[in-house]
Protein backbone atom coordinates (compact mmCIF):
# COMPACT_ATOMS: atom_id res chain seq x y z
CA UNK A 1 0.00 0.00 0.00
CA UNK A 2 2.63 2.21 0.72
CA UNK A 3 4.28 1.48 -2.29
CA UNK A 4 1.66 2.25 -4.21
CA UNK A 5 0.81 5.32 -2.90
CA UNK A 6 4.23 6.21 -3.32
CA UNK A 7 4.10 5.06 -7.00
CA UNK A 8 1.10 7.62 -7.75
CA UNK A 9 2.92 10.46 -5.77
CA UNK A 10 5.72 9.79 -8.49
CA UNK A 11 3.35 9.48 -11.09
CA UNK A 12 1.63 12.61 -10.39
CA UNK A 13 4.87 14.30 -10.04
CA UNK A 14 6.01 13.60 -13.35
CA UNK A 15 2.72 13.95 -15.05
CA UNK A 16 3.33 17.79 -13.71
CA UNK A 17 6.88 18.00 -14.45
CA UNK A 18 5.79 17.23 -18.20
CA UNK A 19 3.11 19.92 -17.46
CA UNK A 20 5.29 22.28 -16.46
CA UNK A 21 6.56 22.48 -19.96
CA UNK A 22 2.76 22.87 -21.65
CA UNK A 23 1.47 25.96 -21.69
CA UNK A 24 -2.16 25.93 -22.86
CA UNK A 25 -3.99 29.30 -23.63
CA UNK A 26 -6.30 28.14 -21.00
CA UNK A 27 -3.29 29.41 -18.58
CA UNK A 28 -3.67 33.06 -19.69
CA UNK A 29 -7.72 33.23 -20.28
CA UNK A 30 -9.42 34.45 -17.48
CA UNK A 31 -12.98 33.44 -17.10
CA UNK A 32 -15.24 36.57 -18.03
CA UNK A 33 -12.93 38.30 -19.73
CA UNK A 34 -13.16 39.15 -23.10
CA UNK A 35 -11.90 41.90 -25.68
CA UNK A 36 -13.55 45.01 -24.89
CA UNK A 37 -13.53 47.73 -26.79
CA UNK A 38 -11.37 51.12 -26.43
CA UNK A 39 -11.37 53.28 -29.42
CA UNK A 40 -13.04 53.34 -32.69
CA UNK A 41 -14.06 55.63 -35.93
CA UNK A 42 -10.51 55.33 -37.40
CA UNK A 43 -9.70 54.10 -40.74
CA UNK A 44 -6.49 51.46 -40.16
CA UNK A 45 -5.36 51.23 -36.63
CA UNK A 46 -1.67 49.90 -36.08
CA UNK A 47 1.65 49.60 -33.84
CA UNK A 48 0.22 49.75 -30.15
CA UNK A 49 3.08 50.68 -28.17
CA UNK A 50 3.32 51.29 -24.29
CA UNK A 51 5.02 53.44 -22.31
CA UNK A 52 6.86 53.38 -18.92
CA UNK A 53 3.66 54.30 -17.47
CA UNK A 54 1.60 51.59 -19.27
CA UNK A 55 -0.68 53.55 -21.39
CA UNK A 56 -0.96 52.64 -24.83
CA UNK A 57 -0.10 54.38 -27.89
CA UNK A 58 -1.32 53.55 -31.32
CA UNK A 59 -1.12 54.85 -35.11
CA UNK A 60 -4.37 55.75 -37.85
CA UNK A 61 -1.80 54.86 -40.76
CA UNK A 62 -3.66 56.62 -43.45
CA UNK A 63 -4.49 59.53 -41.75
CA UNK A 64 -0.95 59.91 -40.20
CA UNK A 65 -2.09 60.20 -36.85
CA UNK A 66 -0.80 58.82 -33.76
CA UNK A 67 -2.94 58.84 -30.51
CA UNK A 68 -2.49 57.91 -26.60
CA UNK A 69 -4.67 56.00 -24.66
CA UNK A 70 -4.39 57.09 -21.22
CA UNK A 71 -4.48 54.71 -18.27
CA UNK A 72 -8.37 55.69 -18.05
CA UNK A 73 -9.40 55.56 -21.46
CA UNK A 74 -9.05 58.69 -22.34
CA UNK A 75 -8.07 58.88 -26.06
CA UNK A 76 -5.55 61.78 -26.85
CA UNK A 77 -4.00 63.10 -30.60
CA UNK A 78 -0.38 62.36 -29.84
CA UNK A 79 1.10 64.12 -33.01
CA UNK A 80 -0.67 64.58 -36.69
CA UNK A 81 3.22 64.34 -38.38
CA UNK A 82 3.29 60.44 -38.09
CA UNK A 83 3.36 60.54 -42.41
CA UNK A 84 1.82 57.32 -42.60
CA UNK A 85 3.77 55.43 -39.31
CA UNK A 86 2.81 51.88 -39.34
CA UNK A 87 5.33 50.16 -35.88
CA UNK A 88 5.45 51.65 -33.07
CA UNK A 89 7.54 50.88 -30.15
CA UNK A 90 8.85 52.97 -26.92
CA UNK A 91 12.96 52.48 -26.29
CA UNK A 92 14.09 52.24 -23.51
CA UNK A 93 15.02 55.86 -23.26
CA UNK A 94 11.51 56.26 -22.91
CA UNK A 95 10.91 58.02 -26.26
CA UNK A 96 8.72 56.85 -29.35
CA UNK A 97 10.02 55.08 -32.39
CA UNK A 98 7.91 54.27 -35.51
CA UNK A 99 8.27 53.15 -39.30
CA UNK A 100 7.23 55.99 -41.06
CA UNK A 101 6.48 54.22 -44.70
CA UNK A 102 5.45 57.62 -46.34
CA UNK A 103 8.76 59.31 -45.09
CA UNK A 104 10.40 55.77 -46.20
CA UNK A 105 12.29 56.41 -42.48
CA UNK A 106 12.81 55.29 -39.32
CA UNK A 107 11.97 57.85 -36.96
CA UNK A 108 11.92 58.99 -33.51
CA UNK A 109 9.13 61.31 -31.71
CA UNK A 110 9.69 64.04 -29.41
CA UNK A 111 7.44 64.65 -26.39
CA UNK A 112 5.60 67.22 -28.68
CA UNK A 113 5.36 64.61 -30.88
CA UNK A 114 7.64 65.76 -34.12
CA UNK A 115 9.45 63.23 -35.87
CA UNK A 116 13.26 62.73 -36.28
CA UNK A 117 14.28 60.23 -38.73
CA UNK A 118 17.29 57.86 -37.42
CA UNK A 119 17.37 56.23 -40.94
CA UNK A 120 16.26 57.11 -44.28
CA UNK A 121 15.24 56.05 -47.71
CA UNK A 122 13.91 52.65 -46.11
CA UNK A 123 11.36 50.46 -46.78
CA UNK A 124 9.32 49.65 -43.44
CA UNK A 125 6.85 48.43 -41.65
CA UNK A 126 7.48 46.89 -38.03
CA UNK A 127 9.95 47.75 -35.12
CA UNK A 128 11.74 46.76 -31.86
CA UNK A 129 13.47 48.84 -30.20
CA UNK A 130 15.71 46.93 -27.87
CA UNK A 131 17.09 48.24 -24.10
CA UNK A 132 20.99 48.47 -25.84
CA UNK A 133 19.68 51.32 -28.54
CA UNK A 134 19.54 48.03 -31.38
CA UNK A 135 16.20 48.66 -33.62
CA UNK A 136 14.88 46.09 -35.67
CA UNK A 137 12.89 46.42 -38.69
CA UNK A 138 10.80 44.38 -41.20
CA UNK A 139 10.77 45.79 -44.91
CA UNK A 140 8.08 43.63 -46.57
CA UNK A 141 8.91 45.71 -49.98
CA UNK A 142 12.46 43.42 -50.78
CA UNK A 143 11.93 40.72 -48.08
CA UNK A 144 14.31 41.87 -45.43
CA UNK A 145 15.12 42.90 -41.90
CA UNK A 146 17.23 45.59 -41.05
CA UNK A 147 19.35 47.08 -38.35
CA UNK A 148 19.72 50.04 -37.10
CA UNK A 149 22.97 50.47 -34.61
CA UNK A 150 22.95 52.84 -31.47
CA UNK A 151 25.33 54.94 -33.50
CA UNK A 152 22.44 54.77 -36.37
CA UNK A 153 24.47 52.56 -38.83
CA UNK A 154 22.15 50.83 -40.97
CA UNK A 155 22.58 47.38 -41.88
CA UNK A 156 20.84 44.43 -43.84
CA UNK A 157 20.80 41.48 -41.26
CA UNK A 158 18.37 39.20 -42.85
CA UNK A 159 16.91 38.22 -46.23
CA UNK A 160 14.58 36.55 -47.92
CA UNK A 161 11.52 35.92 -46.09
CA UNK A 162 8.21 36.24 -48.42
CA UNK A 163 6.38 39.13 -46.42
CA UNK A 164 8.27 39.52 -43.49
CA UNK A 165 5.93 42.30 -41.38
CA UNK A 166 5.31 41.79 -37.67
CA UNK A 167 8.87 41.61 -35.15
CA UNK A 168 9.58 41.07 -31.47
CA UNK A 169 12.64 40.09 -29.32
CA UNK A 170 12.30 37.66 -26.85
CA UNK A 171 12.79 38.78 -23.38
CA UNK A 172 16.36 38.53 -22.88
CA UNK A 173 16.40 40.56 -26.01
CA UNK A 174 19.26 37.82 -27.62
CA UNK A 175 16.89 36.85 -30.04
CA UNK A 176 14.89 37.93 -32.56
CA UNK A 177 11.10 36.02 -34.03
CA UNK A 178 9.71 37.45 -37.25
CA UNK A 179 6.49 36.85 -38.84
CA UNK A 180 5.92 35.81 -42.21
CA UNK A 181 3.01 37.16 -43.10
CA UNK A 182 2.75 35.11 -46.99
CA UNK A 183 3.81 32.15 -45.58
CA UNK A 184 3.08 29.74 -42.30
CA UNK A 185 6.48 30.34 -40.43
CA UNK A 186 7.77 32.54 -37.39
CA UNK A 187 11.72 32.77 -38.23
CA UNK A 188 14.08 32.37 -35.00
CA UNK A 189 16.92 34.46 -35.30
CA UNK A 190 20.18 34.82 -32.58
CA UNK A 191 20.70 38.51 -31.88
CA UNK A 192 24.76 38.87 -31.84
CA UNK A 193 26.51 41.96 -30.43
CA UNK A 194 27.00 43.79 -33.54
CA UNK A 195 23.46 43.70 -34.21
CA UNK A 196 23.61 41.38 -36.85
CA UNK A 197 21.79 38.13 -36.91
CA UNK A 198 22.40 34.18 -36.88
CA UNK A 199 20.97 31.12 -37.42
CA UNK A 200 17.76 31.06 -38.97
CA UNK A 201 15.76 28.81 -38.52
CA UNK A 202 11.67 28.65 -39.17
CA UNK A 203 11.27 27.39 -35.17
CA UNK A 204 7.47 27.59 -35.72
CA UNK A 205 4.76 26.89 -37.68
CA UNK A 206 1.51 29.00 -37.37
CA UNK A 207 -1.97 27.51 -37.93
CA UNK A 208 -3.62 28.12 -41.54
CA UNK A 209 -7.07 29.04 -42.89
CA UNK A 210 -8.27 26.07 -44.36
CA UNK A 211 -7.46 26.39 -48.39
CA UNK A 212 -5.08 28.77 -47.84
CA UNK A 213 -1.27 29.23 -47.79
CA UNK A 214 -0.62 32.43 -46.34
CA UNK A 215 -0.70 32.73 -42.43
CA UNK A 216 -1.54 36.60 -42.85
CA UNK A 217 0.97 37.14 -40.13
CA UNK A 218 1.61 40.67 -38.78
CA UNK A 219 2.06 42.04 -35.16
CA UNK A 220 3.81 40.27 -32.36
CA UNK A 221 3.76 40.58 -28.95
CA UNK A 222 5.69 38.74 -26.32
CA UNK A 223 4.62 37.98 -22.15
CA UNK A 224 7.18 37.75 -19.25
CA UNK A 225 7.59 34.16 -19.91
CA UNK A 226 8.42 33.85 -23.29
CA UNK A 227 4.86 33.10 -24.85
CA UNK A 228 4.74 34.32 -28.20
CA UNK A 229 1.51 36.30 -29.27
CA UNK A 230 1.03 36.87 -33.24
CA UNK A 231 -1.97 38.05 -35.02
CA UNK A 232 -3.11 36.73 -37.67
CA UNK A 233 -5.92 35.82 -39.86
CA UNK A 234 -7.29 33.50 -37.37
CA UNK A 235 -6.52 34.94 -34.61
CA UNK A 236 -4.06 35.57 -31.79
CA UNK A 237 -1.76 32.62 -31.86
CA UNK A 238 0.05 31.85 -29.28
CA UNK A 239 3.42 30.13 -28.85
CA UNK A 240 5.92 28.40 -26.23
CA UNK A 241 9.02 28.94 -25.45
CA UNK A 242 9.94 26.10 -27.71
CA UNK A 243 8.34 27.15 -30.53
CA UNK A 244 5.18 25.09 -30.42
CA UNK A 245 1.69 26.53 -31.24
CA UNK A 246 -0.47 27.00 -27.80
CA UNK A 247 -3.97 27.77 -29.19
CA UNK A 248 -5.58 30.97 -30.97
CA UNK A 249 -7.08 33.53 -28.84
CA UNK A 250 -10.34 34.76 -31.18
CA UNK A 251 -10.22 38.30 -33.56
CA UNK A 252 -11.80 41.07 -31.45
CA UNK A 253 -13.99 41.28 -34.81
CA UNK A 254 -14.49 39.47 -38.02
CA UNK A 255 -11.94 42.31 -39.31
CA UNK A 256 -7.98 42.52 -40.18
CA UNK A 257 -5.98 42.19 -36.98
CA UNK A 258 -2.77 44.35 -37.23
CA UNK A 259 -1.19 44.16 -33.98
CA UNK A 260 -1.03 43.59 -30.16
CA UNK A 261 0.98 44.72 -27.76
CA UNK A 262 1.08 44.52 -23.67
CA UNK A 263 -0.43 47.74 -21.42
CA UNK A 264 -2.06 48.95 -18.63
CA UNK A 265 0.05 49.81 -15.14
CA UNK A 266 0.08 45.97 -14.48
CA UNK A 267 0.95 45.11 -18.27
CA UNK A 268 -1.74 42.61 -17.90
CA UNK A 269 -3.79 43.79 -21.01
CA UNK A 270 -3.18 42.55 -24.34
CA UNK A 271 -3.94 45.54 -26.32
CA UNK A 272 -5.16 44.36 -30.15
CA UNK A 273 -5.15 47.42 -33.29
CA UNK A 274 -8.32 46.12 -35.65
CA UNK A 275 -8.88 47.86 -38.83
CA UNK A 276 -11.30 50.93 -37.35
CA UNK A 277 -10.98 49.82 -33.92
CA UNK A 278 -8.70 49.59 -30.73
CA UNK A 279 -9.61 46.74 -27.98
CA UNK A 280 -8.23 44.88 -25.00
CA UNK A 281 -8.40 42.28 -22.59
CA UNK A 282 -7.22 41.38 -19.39
CA UNK A 283 -5.12 38.15 -19.33
CA UNK A 284 -3.58 35.65 -16.75
CA UNK A 285 0.47 37.08 -17.15
CA UNK A 286 2.30 40.05 -18.22
CA UNK A 287 3.62 41.81 -20.87
CA UNK A 288 7.39 42.95 -20.64
CA UNK A 289 9.28 46.41 -21.70
CA UNK A 290 13.10 45.70 -22.83
CA UNK A 291 14.78 46.93 -20.17
CA UNK A 292 18.83 46.70 -19.51
CA UNK B 1 1.45 -15.78 -39.52
CA UNK B 2 4.20 -16.12 -38.07
CA UNK B 3 4.57 -12.92 -36.75
CA UNK B 4 1.03 -12.86 -35.80
CA UNK B 5 2.15 -15.38 -33.69
CA UNK B 6 5.07 -13.68 -31.65
CA UNK B 7 2.96 -10.55 -31.42
CA UNK B 8 0.44 -12.73 -29.50
CA UNK B 9 2.96 -14.32 -27.59
CA UNK B 10 4.80 -11.49 -26.41
CA UNK B 11 1.88 -9.45 -24.92
CA UNK B 12 1.16 -12.52 -22.26
CA UNK B 13 4.30 -12.36 -21.01
CA UNK B 14 4.89 -9.06 -20.39
CA UNK B 15 1.55 -8.63 -18.69
CA UNK B 16 2.35 -11.65 -15.98
CA UNK B 17 5.74 -9.92 -15.39
CA UNK B 18 3.80 -6.99 -14.73
CA UNK B 19 1.21 -8.34 -12.38
CA UNK B 20 4.09 -10.86 -10.86
CA UNK B 21 5.62 -7.24 -10.07
CA UNK B 22 2.78 -5.82 -9.14
CA UNK B 23 2.07 -8.85 -6.73
CA UNK B 24 5.48 -8.44 -5.10
CA UNK B 25 4.49 -5.24 -3.89
CA UNK B 26 6.79 -3.32 -6.35
CA UNK B 27 6.86 -0.71 -8.83
CA UNK B 28 4.53 -2.35 -12.20
CA UNK B 29 8.13 -2.68 -14.28
CA UNK B 30 11.37 -3.87 -12.47
CA UNK B 31 14.49 -4.80 -14.39
CA UNK B 32 14.76 -8.35 -15.66
CA UNK B 33 18.33 -10.03 -15.58
CA UNK B 34 19.37 -8.85 -18.99
CA UNK B 35 18.59 -5.27 -17.94
CA UNK B 36 21.46 -5.89 -14.95
CA UNK B 37 25.02 -6.51 -15.18
CA UNK B 38 25.97 -10.13 -15.31
CA UNK B 39 29.47 -11.68 -14.56
CA UNK B 40 31.29 -13.09 -17.58
CA UNK B 41 29.73 -10.94 -19.93
CA UNK B 42 32.01 -9.01 -21.64
CA UNK B 43 31.42 -5.10 -21.58
CA UNK B 44 31.32 -3.00 -24.36
CA UNK B 45 33.03 0.85 -24.51
CA UNK B 46 30.78 3.77 -24.46
CA UNK B 47 32.60 7.33 -25.98
CA UNK B 48 31.00 10.54 -25.28
CA UNK B 49 31.31 13.44 -28.58
CA UNK B 50 30.01 16.42 -29.14
CA UNK B 51 29.07 17.46 -32.73
CA UNK B 52 29.03 21.41 -33.36
CA UNK B 53 28.90 21.92 -37.45
CA UNK B 54 25.36 20.48 -38.20
CA UNK B 55 24.15 22.29 -41.92
CA UNK B 56 20.80 20.29 -41.18
CA UNK B 57 20.41 21.94 -38.29
CA UNK B 58 22.19 25.21 -38.76
CA UNK B 59 23.96 26.53 -35.69
CA UNK B 60 23.00 23.68 -32.97
CA UNK B 61 25.44 21.87 -30.62
CA UNK B 62 24.76 18.58 -29.24
CA UNK B 63 26.20 15.35 -27.39
CA UNK B 64 26.35 11.88 -28.62
CA UNK B 65 27.58 8.74 -27.84
CA UNK B 66 28.84 5.17 -29.21
CA UNK B 67 28.47 2.17 -27.77
CA UNK B 68 31.05 -0.74 -29.12
CA UNK B 69 30.29 -3.83 -28.40
CA UNK B 70 33.47 -6.22 -27.21
CA UNK B 71 32.24 -8.68 -29.94
CA UNK B 72 32.67 -5.90 -32.84
CA UNK B 73 34.85 -6.85 -35.69
CA UNK B 74 36.24 -4.11 -37.94
CA UNK B 75 35.92 -6.33 -40.64
CA UNK B 76 32.44 -6.93 -40.48
CA UNK B 77 29.80 -4.37 -41.52
CA UNK B 78 27.72 -3.93 -38.42
CA UNK B 79 24.27 -3.26 -37.75
CA UNK B 80 23.14 0.40 -36.05
CA UNK B 81 20.84 1.61 -33.48
CA UNK B 82 20.03 5.13 -33.10
CA UNK B 83 18.63 6.83 -29.71
CA UNK B 84 17.24 10.01 -29.35
CA UNK B 85 17.07 11.75 -26.42
CA UNK B 86 20.49 9.47 -26.34
CA UNK B 87 22.01 11.11 -22.81
CA UNK B 88 18.46 9.41 -21.09
CA UNK B 89 19.26 6.11 -23.23
CA UNK B 90 22.78 5.42 -21.95
CA UNK B 91 23.32 6.03 -18.98
CA UNK B 92 23.97 2.33 -16.72
CA UNK B 93 20.98 3.97 -14.13
CA UNK B 94 19.05 5.21 -16.80
CA UNK B 95 15.59 4.64 -17.68
CA UNK B 96 16.70 2.07 -20.21
CA UNK B 97 20.37 0.89 -19.52
CA UNK B 98 20.81 0.03 -23.13
CA UNK B 99 24.65 -0.80 -22.83
CA UNK B 100 23.57 -3.22 -20.09
CA UNK B 101 21.06 -4.86 -22.46
CA UNK B 102 22.98 -4.99 -25.60
CA UNK B 103 26.03 -6.62 -23.53
CA UNK B 104 24.03 -9.26 -22.39
CA UNK B 105 22.09 -9.67 -25.40
CA UNK B 106 24.70 -10.12 -27.76
CA UNK B 107 26.85 -12.12 -25.86
CA UNK B 108 23.92 -14.44 -25.75
CA UNK B 109 23.45 -14.12 -28.98
CA UNK B 110 19.95 -13.04 -29.01
CA UNK B 111 20.27 -9.74 -30.96
CA UNK B 112 23.50 -9.15 -33.72
CA UNK B 113 26.60 -7.68 -32.74
CA UNK B 114 25.15 -3.72 -33.06
CA UNK B 115 26.68 0.03 -32.19
CA UNK B 116 24.53 2.24 -30.52
CA UNK B 117 24.45 5.55 -31.42
CA UNK B 118 22.84 7.77 -28.69
CA UNK B 119 22.33 11.52 -29.46
CA UNK B 120 20.86 14.89 -27.76
CA UNK B 121 18.73 17.11 -29.46
CA UNK B 122 20.34 20.37 -30.34
CA UNK B 123 20.52 23.74 -28.47
CA UNK B 124 21.56 27.13 -30.08
CA UNK B 125 22.97 28.69 -27.51
CA UNK B 126 22.77 32.54 -27.42
CA UNK B 127 25.41 34.57 -29.31
CA UNK B 128 25.56 37.39 -25.68
CA UNK B 129 25.85 36.29 -22.37
CA UNK B 130 22.83 36.62 -20.38
CA UNK B 131 20.94 34.91 -23.47
CA UNK B 132 18.80 32.15 -23.50
CA UNK B 133 19.53 29.05 -25.99
CA UNK B 134 17.12 28.29 -28.17
CA UNK B 135 16.18 24.57 -27.48
CA UNK B 136 15.73 22.57 -30.55
CA UNK B 137 14.10 19.19 -29.72
CA UNK B 138 10.34 20.54 -30.13
CA UNK B 139 11.86 21.27 -33.85
CA UNK B 140 13.40 18.26 -34.42
CA UNK B 141 11.39 15.56 -32.97
CA UNK B 142 8.03 17.12 -33.36
CA UNK B 143 8.10 17.99 -36.76
CA UNK B 144 7.29 16.24 -39.62
CA UNK B 145 9.20 15.93 -42.60
CA UNK B 146 12.76 14.67 -43.31
CA UNK B 147 15.25 16.67 -41.50
CA UNK B 148 16.39 14.90 -38.96
CA UNK B 149 16.42 12.27 -41.07
CA UNK B 150 18.85 13.91 -43.26
CA UNK B 151 20.64 15.38 -40.31
CA UNK B 152 21.33 11.19 -39.18
CA UNK B 153 22.02 10.04 -42.65
CA UNK B 154 23.84 12.92 -44.49
CA UNK B 155 26.13 13.81 -41.29
CA UNK B 156 25.95 12.46 -38.05
CA UNK B 157 26.17 8.48 -39.12
CA UNK B 158 28.70 8.95 -41.98
CA UNK B 159 30.78 10.51 -38.65
CA UNK B 160 30.67 7.42 -37.10
CA UNK B 161 31.32 5.40 -39.84
CA UNK B 162 34.24 7.15 -40.10
CA UNK B 163 35.39 5.36 -36.87
CA UNK B 164 33.37 2.30 -37.64
CA UNK B 165 32.27 -0.67 -40.05
CA UNK B 166 28.84 0.09 -40.10
CA UNK B 167 26.27 -1.85 -42.36
CA UNK B 168 25.01 -0.16 -45.56
CA UNK B 169 21.72 -2.00 -45.11
CA UNK B 170 18.22 -1.09 -43.80
CA UNK B 171 17.80 -4.26 -42.27
CA UNK B 172 20.14 -3.46 -40.17
CA UNK B 173 19.39 0.06 -38.68
CA UNK B 174 17.09 0.77 -36.20
CA UNK B 175 15.79 3.67 -34.55
CA UNK B 176 14.74 3.95 -30.76
CA UNK B 177 13.24 7.25 -28.95
CA UNK B 178 10.54 8.05 -26.33
CA UNK B 179 7.74 11.03 -25.84
CA UNK B 180 9.08 13.60 -29.07
CA UNK B 181 11.95 11.09 -29.52
CA UNK B 182 9.31 7.87 -30.32
CA UNK B 183 7.51 10.04 -32.94
CA UNK B 184 10.67 11.22 -34.31
CA UNK B 185 11.92 7.89 -34.43
CA UNK B 186 8.98 6.85 -36.44
CA UNK B 187 9.19 10.05 -38.56
CA UNK B 188 13.33 8.91 -39.68
CA UNK B 189 11.74 5.94 -40.87
CA UNK B 190 8.99 6.86 -42.09
CA UNK B 191 10.86 9.24 -44.37
CA UNK B 192 13.39 7.16 -45.39
CA UNK B 193 12.53 3.26 -44.91
CA UNK B 194 14.89 2.77 -47.42
CA UNK B 195 17.58 3.19 -44.55
CA UNK B 196 15.48 2.69 -41.38
CA UNK B 197 13.69 -0.26 -41.11
CA UNK B 198 13.00 -0.61 -37.42
CA UNK B 199 11.25 1.70 -34.61
CA UNK B 200 11.29 1.44 -31.31
CA UNK B 201 8.78 4.19 -29.46
CA UNK B 202 8.29 4.45 -26.05
CA UNK B 203 5.05 7.00 -25.54
CA UNK B 204 5.40 8.17 -28.91
CA UNK B 205 3.75 11.79 -29.49
CA UNK B 206 1.78 11.06 -32.27
CA UNK B 207 -0.41 14.02 -31.27
CA UNK B 208 -0.70 17.57 -32.26
CA UNK B 209 2.41 19.03 -31.03
CA UNK B 210 3.55 19.88 -34.72
CA UNK B 211 1.00 17.85 -36.48
CA UNK B 212 2.01 14.65 -35.78
CA UNK B 213 -1.26 13.01 -35.08
CA UNK B 214 -2.35 13.22 -38.45
CA UNK B 215 -0.07 9.81 -38.95
CA UNK B 216 -2.39 6.87 -38.01
CA UNK B 217 -4.85 8.42 -41.25
CA UNK B 218 -1.88 8.90 -43.61
CA UNK B 219 -0.21 5.22 -42.72
CA UNK B 220 -3.92 3.82 -43.68
CA UNK B 221 -3.61 5.75 -47.44
CA UNK B 222 -0.05 4.92 -47.91
CA UNK B 223 1.48 1.87 -49.76
CA UNK B 224 2.80 -0.02 -47.08
CA UNK B 225 6.33 1.09 -45.88
CA UNK B 226 8.89 -1.81 -45.22
CA UNK B 227 9.30 -0.56 -41.36
CA UNK B 228 8.87 -2.82 -38.45
CA UNK B 229 6.95 -0.99 -35.86
CA UNK B 230 6.99 -1.49 -31.60
CA UNK B 231 5.26 1.08 -29.66
CA UNK B 232 5.06 1.01 -26.10
CA UNK B 233 3.01 3.22 -23.97
CA UNK B 234 0.38 3.46 -20.96
CA UNK B 235 -2.90 4.23 -20.06
CA UNK B 236 -2.04 6.77 -17.56
CA UNK B 237 0.07 9.29 -20.08
CA UNK B 238 -0.75 12.64 -21.10
CA UNK B 239 -4.13 13.96 -22.26
CA UNK B 240 -3.03 18.22 -22.59
CA UNK B 241 -3.44 20.39 -25.33
CA UNK B 242 -1.37 18.48 -27.91
CA UNK B 243 -3.65 15.39 -27.38
CA UNK B 244 -4.46 12.53 -25.70
CA UNK B 245 -1.54 9.63 -25.88
CA UNK B 246 -3.17 6.48 -25.10
CA UNK B 247 -6.00 7.30 -27.24
CA UNK B 248 -3.17 8.41 -29.90
CA UNK B 249 -0.81 4.99 -29.83
CA UNK B 250 -4.30 2.91 -30.30
CA UNK B 251 -4.92 4.91 -33.49
CA UNK B 252 -1.23 4.57 -34.61
CA UNK B 253 -1.56 0.66 -33.54
CA UNK B 254 -4.40 0.35 -35.37
CA UNK B 255 -3.75 2.19 -38.54
CA UNK B 256 -0.20 -0.25 -38.38
CA UNK B 257 -2.33 -3.54 -38.31
CA UNK B 258 -5.02 -2.12 -41.02
CA UNK B 259 -2.01 -1.23 -43.41
CA UNK B 260 -0.33 -4.42 -42.30
CA UNK B 261 2.35 -3.41 -40.70
CA UNK B 262 4.46 -6.09 -38.68
CA UNK B 263 4.08 -4.35 -35.69
CA UNK B 264 4.18 -4.92 -31.95
CA UNK B 265 1.86 -2.15 -29.25
CA UNK B 266 2.22 -2.74 -25.36
CA UNK B 267 -0.43 -0.92 -23.89
CA UNK B 268 0.98 -0.70 -20.10
CA UNK B 269 0.12 1.44 -17.11
CA UNK B 270 2.53 3.96 -16.51
CA UNK B 271 1.97 7.80 -17.22
CA UNK B 272 4.52 9.99 -19.51
CA UNK B 273 7.52 8.26 -18.06
CA UNK B 274 10.34 5.48 -19.96
CA UNK B 275 10.04 3.19 -17.05
CA UNK B 276 7.95 0.13 -18.91
CA UNK B 277 9.55 0.67 -22.04
CA UNK B 278 13.07 0.23 -20.51
CA UNK B 279 12.53 -2.26 -18.64
CA UNK B 280 10.90 -4.10 -21.55
CA UNK B 281 13.70 -3.34 -24.05
CA UNK B 282 15.45 -6.80 -23.81
CA UNK B 283 12.23 -8.44 -25.25
CA UNK B 284 11.73 -5.33 -27.45
CA UNK B 285 15.42 -5.94 -29.01
CA UNK B 286 14.91 -9.94 -29.11
CA UNK B 287 11.45 -8.84 -31.13
CA UNK B 288 12.87 -6.26 -32.88
CA UNK B 289 16.29 -7.99 -34.48
CA UNK B 290 14.47 -12.00 -34.66
CA UNK B 291 15.55 -12.36 -38.05
CA UNK B 292 18.41 -10.74 -38.76
CA UNK B 293 21.05 -12.59 -40.96
CA UNK B 294 23.68 -11.70 -37.68
CA UNK B 295 22.12 -12.60 -35.14
CA UNK B 296 22.84 -15.99 -34.06
CA UNK B 297 18.84 -16.72 -32.63
CA UNK B 298 17.52 -15.80 -36.17
CA UNK B 299 19.70 -19.10 -37.62
CA UNK B 300 18.54 -22.04 -34.55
Amino acid sequence: MKNMLAMIVMLSGLTLASQAQDLPISQIMIEGESWELIAEGYQFTEGPAVNAEGEIYFTDVPASKIYKVSLDGEVSLFSDQANKTAGLMFGADGMLYGTSIGGKAIVKFDKQGTPTAIAEGVDCNDLVVLADGNVFFTDHVNGKVWNVSPKRELKEVAAEIAFPNGLIAWPDQKQLVVADMRGKHLWNFVIAADGSLKHKQPYSTMQLPVGKTESGADGMAVDQIGRLYVCTELGVQVFDTQGRLSGTLSKPQQAFLSNVTFGGTEMNYLYATSQDKVFRRKLNTTGIRYTK
Amino acid sequence: MKLLNRSTLLMPVILLLSIAGLACGQSAYEYGPNSQRQEGVPQGKVSQYRWENSNVFPGTERDYWIYVPAQYDASKPTCVMVFNDGGGYVRDNGHSRVPIVFDNLIHQGKMPVTIGVFVNPGVIPAEQSGGKPRRNRSFEYDSLGDLYARFLIEELLPEVGKQYNLTDKAEGRAICGLSSGGICAFTAAWERPQYFSKVVSYIGSFTNIRGGHVYPAVIRKTEKKPIRVFLQEGNTDLDNLFGNWPLANEQMAAALKYAGYDYQFVMGTEGHSGRHGGTILPEILEWLWRDHPNNPAASK
